[in-house]
């Protein structure tokens, strides 16, 4: 990349060629290999943004650092091993270099060891600055030893590399490409959250609480601890949403105690920076409460209490529905021949136990066949870009839709017919005759079994791995469980029930708690998209149920094809599916997310905001954020008011709106010049006025008495 | 056709089943707990347990001789001399390389054994941890990884050989060898100061 680079970073030789050639210099500083020359695998070289700085001001300095295919450098943190970059600078009077601002890393686990790296090209930048005494012109020679790490999954091979170049103080001008050039590595720094995290250790387990509005989007979340000693990077990192609140549970390698500074990863190359402040293990239970699991990526292991207690029950109902399946129509006859048939073979009890364990692993394992296929959907659903994620309104709409299926076909407005499968794997006898008949018990079963499995395929989606597969599992030992006591307590055999319609009616009645499912199903919906998404959800699943009952009136005529309608019915549930509003503010009132624009307002520009100031009307200038909950609150609280809209609406007001969820460079700058890191920022221009900086929290009030 | 399908279902289930179920758990040892017992092959084909030292105090040092921040401490004769001192003082000092076949530093017997005579090493026992079982239960992440186990067989120190994390032999003289002062202070009873560090250096190169 250095090799479009308009700033002259020579080594001296190359300065005196570039000056007698006067060719425009782009001669790159090149890195020594610290073993035996050759070319670095990471290349480095200095870039100022203007190539001629202005005395009195600060200018960014980029480290711009190239990795050779295969090879990577590391973070400030560089994880379990490898070691960050270091710079000694010698520098003239009158220059001084501040602190190093890494981009977000990435994750590299070799062997089980945690590395924070970067495998593209990165800079790390740094503001120089120039003290006001120096005349411009004036050359400033400045050099410097930079040191860092060079590693392959394989090898690691530490690089050096004395840099020199010639600063000159001038005017400050920035030109447009090193402006877009720059601007570029910005926008991957983290950026300052600017409300304080909190974290809690107990045991070998730490939580960290870090305030996230709850409607804010964030792709692949991962904490990047800056401070060393606290958290275990190996570990897996588990990440639950907790209201307002992002919580991420993984290892702990201390008791706390200190500060716990970090980066938050929120998108590619998107981070927050932040510090968690230790509450004391007396905390740790509250950082965990309520909180919802968000993604599959962590282990079971690092499941969290308040999630053990879901899943327990989840596991728990699982076995029970299991076990109801028993009596299912088409369950309930195979149990009883078999059971039948261990009643009369009368043969060894041992054999009997062996049967019945066969029989269990039989179903175990087809469950968890299941599961592992659901998985697997997950794993590659997760690769193309679904989150699977059960704060998203249309994963509860599909939940919805299926429930409702699930809940008529019980009630038995439509059947699911029937499988047939030969039986030659199950007549073997046995052992593997009972494996067998276990598997196929499983699956032969499945239309009647087919509302419990697919309730635990909704669980699974949802669930983290280990647990999801854990309901599948405790859903084939519910199944497989009269068996199984059948085959160590024989004298239960003979009070084995007939089967009989009384298992028809036992059908009907289970769609009821079904049917009550969906009623949460859809109260929770309209939670999370209002009146209008319930109203779709509903009429979805209304129209769904429709063609259902079409399909099980050509069911019971014994139609061919009795399954046509099901076409246009899953066609009305993914057009509904489509016109769901996504991220309509909710009415729960927990959340920070404002309901729509109260206080219309345009984005944000510099050019704008000058336009407008020139026009003499008054502006109202806000910088915010998703992430930022600072900012969503003080929207909630006073700018998306009417009173407030009302006030400004009467004085002519233009607002504007300066979005930095992501970097935006301009508002950066904008930022910057009015001295804060981050959002949120609150400016007011009176007609032909100065910029008056409102305070971090804002009320109606003082919005509204800018114009009074 | 049927039963191939079912055995093939089975097994992917089972598979991912059982996967999930056995995460990999990464125990590091706390210092003052009991450090774990190990048995392992060394240079010369023995088996060394780490129960044939009770009583004494152990050092633990992970190696890759392919590491350019172990040969800092080699080539300059820094790590040697550590060892030699250590020795003196009737420590008993095992080197062991968790490296996986065909990775980086992975050497046979013979090699092993020419690398110890060449560059003058004095510690007691080379021991080879192909698996990564030794390395993975104390928790060793980087070559090298230093760890002291005193007189009763507990976890005293583990860290870095010293407090200065560069590649560099030039700043070998001006650092704090954890090590040698950790040794110091269990020789005059007392405490150890520095019981834990941040260990520098390449990744231990694992299997999996």
């Amino acid at each position: 990349m250095n090799r479009t680079m308009p700033f002259p970073l020579i080594q001296p030789v190359a300065l005196l060629l570039a000056l007698l050639t006067m060719l425009m210099p782009i001669i790159p500083a090149q890195a020594q290999n610290a073993f035996g020359g050759g070319e670095p695998n990471i290349t480095a070289a200095f870039e100022l943004e203007s190539e001629a700085p202005k005395p009195g001001e600060t200018v960014t300095l980029a480290l711009t650092m190239s990795p050779a295919p295969t090879w990577h450098g590391y973070w400030a943190n560089p994880g379990d091993a490898g070691i960050p970059a270091t710079l000694k600078w010698t520098l003239p009077e009158g220059v001084g270099i501040g602190e190093l601002s890494y981009p977000v890393p990435d994750t590299l686990v070799i062997g089980g060891i945690m590395n924070f790296i970067y495998e593209e090209d990165y800079a790390l930048l740094m503001p120089l600055t120039l003290d006001a005494s120096i005349a411009p012109g004036t050359e400033l020679p400045v050099s410097v030893k930079a040191e860092w790490l060079a590693c392959t999954d394989e090898i690691c091979v530490p690089e050096e590399d004395e840099l020199s170049f010639t600063v000159i103080a001038g005017d400050g001008t920035v030109s447009d490409d090193a402006r877009a050039r720059f601007d570029g590595w910005r926008a991957r720094l983290p950026a300052p959250l600017g409300n304080e995290a909190s974290y809690a250790v107990s045991g070998e387990t730490i939580r960290i609480s870090i305030p996230f509005p709850a409607t804010s989007e964030i792709e692949e979340p991962y904490f990047f601890p800056l401070t060393d000693g606290v958290v275990d990077y190996s570990a897996p990192q588990t990440v639950l949403r907790q209201g307002d609140n992002l919580v991420i549970e993984t290892g702990a390698r201390s008791i706390g105690g200190v500060p716990l500074q970090g980066v938050l990863r929120i998108g590619a190359h998107q981070g927050l920076s932040l510090t968690a402040r230790d509450i004391g293990a007396d905390g740790f239970a509250g950082l965990g409460d309520g909180a919802v699991a968000m993604d599959g990526a962590g282990s079971g292991s690092a499941l969290a209490d308040a999630g053990m207690a879901t899943f327990l029950l989840a596991f728990g109902g699982a076995i029970i529905g299991g076990l109801l399946l028993n009596i299912f129509p088409c369950v309930f006859p195979i149990l009883s021949l078999k059971a039948i048939s261990l009643a009369k073979a009368g043969g060894a009890e041992s054999h009997a136990r062996r049967d019945a364990l066969a029989y269990t692993a039989g179903i175990v394992l087809f469950c968890l066949a299941l599961g592992g296929a659901m998985l697997a959907l997950r794993a590659f659903g997760a690769e193309i870009g679904w989150g699977f994620q059960l704060q998203d309104p249309r994963i509860i709409f599909v939940l919805l839709i299926l429930f409702t299926a699930i809940a008529f076909n019980l009630a038995g407005l439509f059947e699911l017919g029937t499988v047939a499968v030969g039986d030659g794997l199950a007549s073997q006898s046995g052992a593997r005759g009972a494996f067998w008949t276990g598997a196929l018990a499983a699956l032969v079963a499945t239309p009647c079994s087919a509302p419990f499995m697919a309730t635990a395929m909704g669980a699974a989606i949802v669930l983290p791995p280990l647990a999801g597969m854990l309901i599948f599992v405790g859903l084939g030992l519910g199944l497989a469980l009269p068996f199984l006591i059948l085959g160590f307590a024989p004298p239960l055999r003979k009070m084995m029930p007939r089967p009989g319609p009384w298992m028809d009616t036992f059908r009907r009645i289970m769609s009821v708690p079904m049917f009550i499912s969906v009623l949460a199903l859809a109260w929770l919906l309209g939670q999370q998209t209002g009146n209008e998404g319930l109203m779709i959800g509903l009429s979805g699943a209304m129209i769904f149920a429709l063609f259902l009952w079409w399909v099980g009136r050509r069911q019971q005529r014994g139609a061919e094809r009795s399954w046509l309608p099901a076409a246009p019915a899953l066609a009305a549930a993914v057009a509904a599916l489509l016109v769901l509003p996504v991220a309509a503010g909710g009415s729960a009132g927990v959340s920070a997310e404002t309901a729509g624009e109260t206080l219309a307002s345009e984005a944000f520009s510099e050019t704008r905001l000058a336009s407008l100031r020139a026009e003499g009307r008054p502006v109202f200038a806000y910088f915010t954020a998703d992430w930022c909950i600072t900012c969503k609150a003080n929207e909630a609280a006073a700018v998306q008011r009417q009173a407030t809209a009302d006030a400004f609406a009467g004085a002519d007001v233009a607002v504007l709106k300066g979005d930095w969820t992501r970097r935006d460079a301009e508002i950066t700058r904008y930022l910057e010049e009015h001295g804060r890191s981050g959002v949120p920022l609150y400016v007011y221009y009176a007609p032909g006025g100065e910029a008056k900086i409102l305070p971090q929290v804002l009320t109606v009030d003082t919005l509204t008495s800018l114009v009074s | 056709m049927l039963k191939q399908t079912l055995i093939a279902t089975a097994i992917t289930g089972a598979t991912l089943g059982g996967y999930a179920l056995i995460a990999p758990s990464q125990a590091a040892v706390q210092n003052g707990a009991e450090a774990r017992g190990f048995m392992l092959t060394n240079a010369d084909g023995e088996r060394v347990s780490l129960r044939d030292f009770k009583g004494k105090t152990v050092v633990l040092e992970w190696h890759n001789p392919g590491c350019p921040f172990v040969q800092k401490h080699y080539n300059s004769g820094n790590m040697q001399q550590t060892q030699a001192a250590a020795k003196a003082d009737g420590v008993v000092w095992l080197t062991i390389n968790s490296g996986a076949a065909g990775k980086q530093g992975d050497l046979t017997a013979d090699e092993a054994r020419a690398m110890i005579a060449d560059q003058d090493f004095n510690s007691a026992h080379y021991l080879f941890d192909r698996d990564g079982r030794v390395g993975k239960a104390y928790g060793a992440k980087t070559t090298p990884h230093m760890y002291i186990i005193d007189g009763t067989g507990m976890l005293v120190y583990q860290g870095g050989i010293d407090d200065k994390p560069t590649a560099n032999q030039a700043d070998i003289p001006g650092a704090r060898n954890h090590v040698t002062e950790a040794l110091k202070e269990i020789k005059a009873g007392k405490a150890v100061s520095v019981a834990s560090s941040r260990p520098y250096g390449c990744s231990v190169k694992y299997a999996s």
